[in-house]
């Protein structure tokens, strides 16, 4: 029943999976997607192994036919939009009740062109972004005690840091850098601020702009993965979990250091 | 304080938002956003409350990690979406970033006892939440099994 040469399929498969893994997504389910794709295309002998930096993929069919493919993966990001669409359409491919096939389109072709669709979907407009990365920091700030001004304070604080931060993660810095880097411009810019604003207390509004930084995903993916039984994953989820925490603390102290050798 | 004032209320819709923020900077879509939301909130909120009752901090933070975790499944299956896009948007308002704000800032002053009691409370808190999610991800998994074969693809 297979309706595609199993090259083909082996490539669909690898650009879900690389969809996935790129938006952070939890390697047991990278290999299940994976899985679900090879089968729903007629190619139910598959193995797959997944770390969080590299899929390994065999597919097998009937006779002597094997496929091996490796792909690396280089930069991740969290975008949970495009984690949700895919397992949408990969679910849809196959299940055989939801039935979103087109007339006259094949399943690898409805495949193919829902996964140029959804990696090339933009994501949201930057002005939003910023605008959401400044309100966490701001409410953030609020929930642990902050007062009205330093709301406030706070908001300018994790807009401009999630500013920054689109224009320092298009560097090519590795992840402890990156957060590093961002945990300083939260002390510097509201050490800066205080200067001319009297009376906020600086700890609320630098705890607001680091609970943008922290490594919620990190945590969970590791769980997950451990949970699942992916050891090498999850211990290399906990690491990057624990480097990036790191950085923050490596970030924010050295900057709190230097401000106070300098003033 | 005490629960279910104005002041919960209000920690609550923070939470909200603050939450709400988060999901739409990492790019979620639709209801979704407005969901995991609520489960933010419920989050702190529950977590004040537990508090309140149990003056304990620890076991605050597990169960109502246990309960928005339990609160994620359910919501994940009624709108089609992977269970960790929810889990990952709801536990981050008790992930411990002030208590790591402010071991470090201990350790700067150079008060390191005082830095050390607060480092193992952040390796405490994230061990509890660990301990949490990963119970009621197990649980689900042996129910699923056991109840709906047909609906362990989540």
């Amino acid at each position: 029943m297979a309706e595609v040469s199993i090259k083909q399929c082996s490539k669909l498969a690898l650009e879900t999976g690389r969809i996935l893994l790129e938006s952070g997504a939890a390697t047991n389910r990278v290999e299940l997607m994976m899985q679900k794709v090879c089968s729903g295309l007629g190619y139910p002998e598959c193995e797959s192994f997944v770390t969080p930096t590299g899929i390994f993929l065999s597919i097998s069919a009937a006779g002597d036919d094997l496929s091996t493919s490796i792909k690396r993966i280089g930069h991740r990001r969290i975008d949970l939009g495009k984690i949700t669409d895919i397992s949408k359409v990969v679910n849809c491919l196959h299940d055989a009740s939801c039935n979103p096939l087109p007339e006259g389109k094949s399943k690898s072709a409805y495949l193919r062109d829902e996964l140029r669709r959804i990696d090339e979907q933009k994501p949201y407009p930057m002005w939003l972004t910023n605008i959401c990365g400044a309100g966490t920091s701001g409410f953030f700030c609020l929930l642990f005690g902050g007062s009205w001004s330093e709301f406030g304070v706070a908001l300018i604080v994790g807009f401009l840091v999630a500013t920054s931060l689109k224009y320092i993660s298009r560097l090519p810095v590795n992840n402890f850098l990156l957060n590093a880097l961002a945990a300083a411009l939260i002390v510097l810019i509201s050490k800066t601020i205080d200067i001319w604003v009297p009376g906020i207390r600086l700890d609320f509004i630098i705890i607001g702009g680091i609970m943008i930084l922290v490594p919620g995903l990190q945590i969970v993916n590791a769980i997950r993965d451990t949970m699942s039984g992916d050891l090498v994953a999850g211990t290399a989820r906990g690491m990057e979990a624990i480097i990036v925490t790191i950085g923050i603390v490596a970030g924010s102290g050295a900057m709190l250091k230097l401000w106070e050798l300098w003033s | 304080m005490r629960p279910f004032d104005l002041l919960t209320l209000m920690q609550f819709c923070w939470a909200f938002l603050a939450i709400i923020g988060f999901s739409l900077r990492s790019n979620l879509r639709g209801s979704r956003v407005l969901f995991t939301g609520l489960g933010g909130g419920l989050c702190w909120a529950s977590y004040l409350i537990i508090l309140f009752y149990s003056k304990s901090m620890l076991l605050s933070v597990f169960l109502s990690i246990i309960f928005v975790c339990i609160y994620s499944e359910v919501v994940a299956r009624l709108l089609d979406t992977p269970v960790s896009v929810f889990v990952i948007c709801v536990i981050i308002p008790l992930v411990p970033g002030r208590s790591l704000y402010y071991a470090m800032q201990a350790y700067i002053s150079g008060n390191s006892s005082l830095a050390s009691r607060l480092i193992f409370d952040v390796l405490m808190i994230s061990g509890t939440i660990s301990i949490a999610i990963a119970m009621v991800a197990s649980a689900t998994q042996l129910v699923m099994k056991i109840k709906a074969p047909h609906l362990t693809r989540r």
